[in-house]
C-alpha cells in the first residue's frame, strides 16, 4: 500500500518516467472516446499489457510535442475515484502511483451533467486536470449548446471542446499537454454541515498524501478500505484519533452519507452548468428510446423477451432453420441424392473395404462427418447467427443484462455475469474465458459452473431446438428443467460460497434498427469461422469413431454405457450421442438428431436424452479453458460435478415422466 | 469497429490483444472488445477490399 503517499505539491509530482518522459493519464467513463484520443495522440507505437497482479489491460504509448517526449496512458473506464470494479481500482492506482504530469479527463458532451461529478472529484483531489469535452459534433447535432470558456472559468481548469474521432480539438489537447500543469483550487464548496465534517477529519490527519486531505476525508467517510489502510499506515499512532472522528461522522449520517454527497455534487454541477449548457426545450422521445425502456422493465421486458425467444429461436431457428432447411438439405440433398451417389462412386473406385468404410460407412468422413456439418449443423447455425446478429446489432443484449440483474443477484452474481451467460449461447469456451471480467473469485466460480452445466452453445441449442420443436411438450419440459436447474444450482452456489454481491454498472448504447449489411456481414463471418472450425473436427471425430469401430473399442464403450443408458430409460444406441458429445457439444446433439430420425426415441426418451446431453460434460475446448482459468483442481471438480449432476437429473426426470405419464 | 454488446468503439488491433490468451485464438478470427470482452466478428477481407475499391472510386469522382 505505497500509493497515495504525497511528496510536496502537484508541480513536484509531475512524474518523469524511467525513459525520461512525463506521463499523461487519460481518464473518464467507458465509451467517451479515450481510446480514440489515445490513438490520435500516440499513433501506432503502443504497448498493451496486463496491469501487474490483475487481468485488466492498460495501453501505453508515447508522443513528442515541441521536441519533448510524453508517455500517454489509456486507463480503464472509471465512474468515480471511489472504485467499485477491478478496472476502476486499476485506473485509480495508475492515477496515484504513476503520479502523472497531467490528467486528461475525457467526457461525453451529450452526458455532461452525469459525468461532471467525477471532474469535481479530480479537482478536489488537487490533481493537475484538463477537461476534454468530447463528442461535441454529436452534441451539436442534438441541439445541445455548451459554453466552453464559461465552463472553464467556473471549474477553474482548462476545458477543451473536441470531437476526437474527427481529430477536432487534438491540436489544443497537445498544446495543453505541453503546457505547464497546475493544481486547481476547487472553486466550489459543499454545504456548511458537509464542509464542517470534512474539516474535522482533515484536522485529525497529520501525514502527507498524494491526494488532497479533503479527498482523503471524503473517501474515508465513504468507507474506502484501501484509503483506510493507507491512513492507518501513514498516521501510525494518530490513526485511532482519525478513526474516532470518521466513525463519529459516519454514525451521525449513517446510511444517508453517500446520497447526501451525491446530491450535493449534483447541485454543484447544476450550478456550474447553469447558463453554460443549453438543451433544446422540447426533447422528443423517440420510438427507440421508448422501446428501450420497455425492454428493461420486468413488466414489459419479460413478455418482450418471451416474444423474442418464441419468434427468434423457436419459429425462425427451430421450425424454419432446423426444420424446413435441415429437412431439405439433410433429407433431400444428402440422404436422397448426394449420399447414394458418393457411396456408389467410392465403392466403384476404392476397392478396399476398410477405406470404403472410412469414407462412406456408418461413421464415414463423408456420410457422417460432412453430412452432419453441412446438412444439419450449417443451416441451424446460419439461422441462429442471423437471429443473433439482428439482436446484437439492435443493442438488445445490454438491456437483457439489466433486465436479469435482479434474478442474478439472488444467485450471488450481478447483471455483469449476463455477458458471459449470453456469450455462452454462442460458444461456452469463449464465455468461460470472459468470466475473468467478473469481480470476485466467487462470482467467477459460480459463473463457470453454470456455463459448464446449464448453458447450451449455439449449435447444440439449435440442434436441440430442431429436435424438440416437433414435440412442443418435450420442448417445454426441456426449457423448464434447464431453467430450474440453472436457478437451483445458482441459489445453492450463492448459499455455499459466502461473500457480498458487488454492484453492477453498465453503459447502455442506444437502441437502433439493425443495418441489413452489417447483419449479413456478421452472420457470414461467424458462419465462415464456425464452418472452418467444425469441419476438420467433425472429420477427425469420424476417423476416431471409424477407428473405434474397426477395433471394436466403440462397441465395448457402448456396451459399457448400456447400464447407464438403461437407468435413464434410453436405448443403448443413445450412448453414441454421448460419446460424440465428448468431442463437441453439437456433435452429440447431431447424433441425437440421427437417432430420432431413425425412430429410436419416443417423446419421453427424447426429452430425457436432450436434458442429460445439454447438462452433460463440457466439450474438450471448454474443459481446457476451465483448467486454464480456474486450475486443474477446480476444472476436474466442475467436470465431475457436471457429469454426475447431468446423469442424476436425467434419471430423476425419467422417473418423474414415467410416474406422471406427462410425455 | 463498434462492439456489438456494449457499443464501445475500438481499433481491431486493440481487441485482438485480448484474444491472445485464448487457446482457440489461432483458428478463431473473433475480436474481443477491450471493455466488456464480447467477441465481435471482424469485417471479412473481401468486404474490406470491396469498400476500399468503392471509396477509391468515390474519391476519383
Amino acid at each position: 500500500m505505497s500509493f497515495f503517499k504525497k511528496k510536496g505539491s502537484c508541480h513536484e509530482a509531475a512524474t518523469v518516467a524511467a525513459s525520461g518522459a512525463k506521463k499523461v493519464a487519460l481518464v473518464g467513463n467507458p465509451n467517451v472516446g479515450k481510446s480514440v484520443l489515445f490513438n490520435a495522440l500516440t499513433g501506432a507505437y503502443v504497448t498493451v499489457s496486463n496491469y501487474p497482479g490483475t487481468s485488466v489491460e492498460v495501453s501505453r504509448g508515447s508522443t513528442a510535442i515541441n521536441g519533448e517526449e510524453f508517455e500517454i496512458i489509456d486507463t480503464p473506464g472509471m465512474y468515480s475515484i471511489l472504485p467499485i470494479t477491478e478496472e476502476e481500482r486499476v485506473a485509480r492506482e495508475i492515477l496515484l502511483t504513476e503520479r502523472p504530469h497531467l490528467v486528461l479527463h475525457v467526457l461525453d458532451a451529450r452526458n455532461l451533467e452525469r459525468m461532471l461529478p467525477m471532474t469535481l472529484q479530480l479537482i478536489e483531489a488537487e490533481l493537475p486536470v484538463v477537461l476534454v469535452v468530447n463528442i461535441m459534433d454529436e452534441a451539436a447535432r442534438m441541439g445541445l449548446e455548451i459554453d466552453i470558456p464559461l465552463l472553464s472559468k467556473r471549474l477553474g481548469i482548462p476545458v477543451i471542446g473536441a470531437a476526437t474521432a474527427k481529430k477536432i480539438g487534438v491540436p489544443e489537447i497537445r498544446a495543453a499537454i505541453a503546457g505547464s500543469s497546475s493544481c486547481a483550487v476547487p472553486p466550489f464548496t459543499y454545504s456548511r454541515l458537509m464542509e464542517g465534517d470534512i474539516a474535522e477529519i482533515c484536522q485529525s490527519l497529520r501525514g502527507e498524501y498524494i491526494l488532497s486531505k479533503k479527498a482523503i476525508a471524503l473517501l474515508l467517510l465513504q468507507d474506502d478500505a484501501e484509503v483506510a489502510n493507507l491512513v492507518r499506515e501513514t498516521e501510525g499512532v494518530w490513526f485511532p484519533g482519525v478513526q474516532t472522528v470518521v466513525r463519529e461522522k459516519r454514525f451521525e449520517r449513517r446510511e444517508s452519507f453517500h446520497l447526501d454527497l451525491s446530491m450535493e455534487r449534483k447541485a454543484i454541477v447544476k450550478g456550474i452548468l447553469d447558463g453554460a449548457f443549453k438543451a433544446p426545450e422540447k426533447r422528443v422521445v423517440t420510438l427507440a428510446e421508448r422501446f428501450s425502456r420497455w425492454t428493461v422493465r420486468p413488466a414489459t421486458g419479460i413478455p418482450l423477451l418471451l416474444i423474442v425467444l418464441y419468434f427468434g429461436l423457436y419459429q425462425f431457428v427451430g421450425v424454419f432453420g432446423a426444420g424446413t432447411l435441415v429437412d431439405f438439405l439433410e433429407g433431400k440433398v444428402f440422404e436422397e441424392h448426394f449420399n447414394p451417389w458418393i457411396i456408389e462412386i467410392v465403392k466403384l473406385y476404392v476397392p478396399w473395404g476398410m477405406l470404403q468404410e472410412l469414407l462412406v460407412g456408418e461413421y464415414g468422413i463423408i456420410t457422417l462427418g460432412f453430412r452432419y456439418a453441412v446438412g444439419i449443423i450449417l443451416p441451424i447455425v446460419a439461422t441462429f447467427f442471423l437471429f443473433f446478429s439482428v439482436l446484437e446489432d439492435s443493442g438488445y443484449f445490454p438491456r437483457l443484462a439489466l433486465l436479469v440483474d435482479r434474478v442474478f443477484k439472488t444467485m450471488g452474481l450481478t447483471g455483469r455475469a449476463v455477458i458471459p451467460m449470453v456469450l455462452g449461447f454462442g460458444c461456452d469456451t469463449m464465455a468461460t474465458m470472459v468470466t475473468r471480467t467478473l469481480e470476485t473469485v466467487r462470482e467467477r466460480v459460480i459463473a463457470t459452473v453454470l456455463l459448464a452445466l446449464a448453458i447450451p452453445c449455439s449449435a447444440q441449442l439449435g440442434v436441440i431446438m430442431s429436435l424438440l420443436s416437433q414435440t412442443p411438450g418435450a420442448l417445454l419440459t426441456w426449457g423448464v428443467c434447464l431453467l430450474l436447474i440453472f436457478l437451483l444450482v445458482g441459489l445453492l452456489a450463492a448459499k455455499v460460497v459466502p461473500g457480498e454481491t458487488p454492484m453492477f454498472y453498465m453503459e447502455i448504447p442506444p437502441m437502433r434498427l439493425p443495418q441489413f449489411g452489417n447483419v449479413l456481414t456478421k452472420t457470414y463471418t461467424r458462419m465462415q469461422w464456425y464452418f472452418m472450425e467444425i469441419l476438420p473436427l467433425f472429420i477427425l471425430a469420424s476417423v476416431l469413431l471409424w477407428l473405434g469401430k474397426i477395433t471394436h473399442f466403440f462397441e465395448k464403450m457402448i456396451e459399457a454405457m448400456t447400464p447407464v443408458m438403461a437407468s435413464l430409460g434410453l436405448p443403448k444406441e443413445s450412448a453414441v450421442a454421448f460419446i460424440f458429445g465428448f468431442f463437441r457439444r453439437d456433435y452429440g446433439a447431431a447424433g441425437l438428431y440421427d437417432l430420432q430420425t431413425k425412430g429410436l426415441l419416443n417423446a419421453r426418451q427424447l426429452t430425457v436424452a436432450a436434458v442429460t446431453l445439454t447438462l452433460f460434460i463440457p466439450c474438450v475446448a471448454q474443459f481446457l479453458i476451465m483448467k486454464k482459468e480456474r486450475g486443474w483442481k477446480v476444472a476436474i471438480a466442475i467436470g465431475l460435478f457436471v457429469s454426475g449432476f447431468a446423469f442424476g437429473s436425467g434419471w430423476l426426470l425419467n422417473r418423474f415422466l414415467l410416474a406422471t405419464q406427462l410425455l | 469497429m463498434r462492439c456489438g454488446f456494449c457499443g464501445h468503439e475500438f481499433e481491431e488491433h486493440e481487441g485482438n490483444v485480448g484474444c491472445k490468451n485464448c487457446p482457440m485464438s489461432s483458428g478463431c478470427k473473433m475480436v474481443k472488445c477491450p471493455r466488456c470482452n464480447y467477441e465481435n466478428p471482424p469485417e471479412p477481407a473481401l468486404i474490406k477490399g470491396l469498400k476500399k475499391v468503392f471509396s477509391a472510386k468515390k474519391k476519383t469522382n
